[in-house]
């Protein structure tokens, strides 16, 4: 029976059945958390980019507190907000520059009654008439959008919906309030912020918080060929508020999370290179293993370059076979890498985190395997290089 | 074997990636486990719906056995249950089991603890918006439901809102609400559990 350099290569691994196994787990390991690293790398850049796109607006206008505070109420809504006068954010949306804007004042109440120490539901008060059109995105499951004037009205995002069995006509009893408020619409699941809103008429939110004359933001979307730093500038000089641009908040973002992903790389890197120089150091002990072996093969009229062929494809097919593995394993447990990335990470989109795609998976395969390669170079050199009746002495 | 690890792996990795209709989950299970069953020692997660156990025909036997049609957006027949096992070493001393239930003004989330014979040995609003609120939430409230069976919300009919178990007084379409929950709860507690043969004491 005639074999192939490639049979000869594979019966070789097959011969060694639990080192061939643990070399390439330790391949299969490494690869899964370059490749979920990598997939992360990709997914959250993506999902943030997401988010804030989602949010409709190029600049929001806040009251002066912390940037990191005005950040997180804008991308999850928050407590302890600050606010601005009513008649102030009317001028600026009355400036040349603007192209669209839309006040809101947003408000947290707790309500006692969830669960044994309670929870916080927030409310969004809205302009009927220029919010939408800032979020063309939404879309209803039921019913619509109220009247910019209609009292005790409320549109629910899919989440609270969900919670609250609300389904368009039901009746709310908003916590903090003793009015009955009707739900005359339910938002389609967005995967954002905007899920877990409650949706009020502008004014008719400033009535029922006792806000009358204050909102606390303004999203704004300005004419495009304006200069929005000479802009952004103008509106520092207003008293008490501050600007922030989405450009900004993404860029706060990926600063907190850049040292944490760089350590994470790094670490997966050097895993990577253990499980490299481990292929290494086990092809080399098989060859030297192997020495009479080699030598007999040799003496029986094998090249040099076929030894190196044989011992270059065994390793190879380590790297590609562990390779393909962890790539598969990273792309089925992405779902639970996402659930401990989400546990462990202060501020996370929503969105898929770990993106998995074509491109990383092949960029992965190719990286792996070629390191492997790079990594059987020497131990097939000295395979190569072994004297027929040397090595037979030598036994 | 292989296959089955196999299967519950792939399953697991993919159960991250699915959204489905919404469950109803102790908050903070490791501190209200705790509090329901003081001398546990830990408890097992199980996640069941009915489509999963006997799809459409089990939907019938559930809403015979309740005595009212699963209506809305939320009640559906997709929804995932959260069964909480009770261990106190290998040991099951009890069943916590919770139902998001559609009330006048808002959702309740009513978990009910059981013993190992199915009777109610606690009852919680996780979650309740109600004119009632502070009525239904007082200890007098759960402890009408304390030591109830089956048998005893049997002959209870959550339209007519008659049959309602001797001792158990309230008014207001969230106390029926409530009831339907906990004779829901019941019923699918019997299935998960026992079997759905109804042999709870």
């Amino acid at each position: 029976m005639k074999l192939s350099i490639y049979q000869v290569a594979y019966k070789n691994l097959l011969r060694r059945k639990v080192r061939t196994s643990l070399t390439i787990l330790g391949i299969v390991i490494s690869t899964w958390v370059f490749v979920t690293l990598l997939g992360f790398n990709h997914g959250y850049e993506n999902s943030l980019n997401e988010n804030i796109e989602g949010m409709g607006f190029q600049i929001v206008l806040t009251a002066k507190g912390c940037p990191y505070e005005a950040a997180t109420l804008m991308l999850q809504g928050g407590t302890g907000l600050r606010y601005m006068p009513e008649n102030l954010v009317r001028s600026v949306i009355d400036k040349p520059q603007v192209e669209r804007a839309t006040p809101m004042i947003m408000h947290a109440e707790f309500d006692p009654n969830r669960g044994e120490t309670g929870g916080t539901t927030i409310y969004l008060g809205i302009d009927a008439a220029s919010y939408p059109p800032m979020k063309p995105y939404l879309a209803f499951s039921q019913g619509t959008w109220f009247a910019s004037d209609a009292e005790n009205q409320v549109v629910l995002g899919y989440e609270v919906a969900e919670l609250e069995q609300r389904e368009a006509g039901d009746l709310m009893l908003l916590p903090g309030t003793t009015e009955e408020y009707e739900v005359v619409g339910v938002l389609k699941r967005t995967g954002n912020q905007d899920d877990g809103m409650i949706y009020m008429p502008l004014f008719a939110a400033q009535k029922t918080f006792n806000r009358e004359g204050e909102l606390t933001m303004l999203g704004m979307r300005l004419v495009p060929e304006i200069d929005q730093a000479a802009f952004e500038e103008e509106l520092y000089q207003l008293p008490d508020v501050q600007v922030v641009s989405m450009a900004q908040v993404k860029n706060t973002i990926m600063g907190l999370v850049s040292s944490a992903k760089a350590i994470v790389l790094s670490v997966a890197c050097i895993a990577f290179l253990i499980a490299i120089f481990g292929v290494v150091n086990t092809v080399l002990m098989s060859v030297f293993e192997r020495y009479q072996e080699i030598g007999i093969l040799k003496s029986m009229g094998a090249l040099p370059g076929d030894i190196f062929k044989m011992v270059f494809i065994e390793t190879t097919i380590l790297c590609a076979f562990g390779g393909l593995l962890g790539i598969g394993f990273s792309w089925i447990f992405s779902g639970m890498s996402e659930l401990a990335v989400r546990y462990f990470l202060p501020f996370s989109p929503s969105g898929k985190l770990i993106i998995i795609n074509g491109s990383t998976a092949l960029f992965s395969f190719i990286a792996i395997a070629c390191i492997g390669m790079l990594g059987s170079v020497y131990p097939a050199w000295r395979a190569a290089s072994v004297r027929p009746l040397e090595s037979i002495r030598n036994e | 074997m292989k296959k089955k690890l196999l299967f519950a792996a792939l399953l697991l990795g993919f159960a991250a990636q699915l959204s489905a209709a919404v469950g109803c989950d102790l908050k903070d299970p490791d501190r209200d486990v705790k509090r329901f069953f003081p001398g546990s020692t830990g408890y097992k997660t199980a996640y069941k719906s009915i489509d999963k156990l006997g799809g459409k025909e089990l939907l019938q036997t559930v809403e015979a056995r309740l005595g009212d049609k699963f209506t809305g957006l939320y009640e559906t027949i997709d929804v995932p249950y959260t069964l909480y096992t009770v261990l106190k070493g290998k040991e099951t001393i009890g069943y916590i089991h919770g139902i998001n239930q559609k009330g006048q003004y808002g959702g309740l989330q009513v978990f009910l603890a059981y013993n190992p014979q199915g009777i109610i040995s606690d009852f919680y609003y996780q979650k309740l918006t109600s004119r009632n609120a502070k009525a239904m939430t007082a200890p007098g409230f759960a402890a009408m439901f304390k030591g109830l069976s089956f048998a005893d919300f049997k002959d209870y009919d959550p339209i007519k809102h008659t049959g309602i178990p001797a001792g158990i007084t309230g008014e207001g379409d969230d106390f029926y609400a409530t009831l339907r929950a906990v004779k829901k709860n019941f019923i699918l507690v019997d299935i998960f559990v026992f079997g759905g043969k109804g042999r709870q004491s």
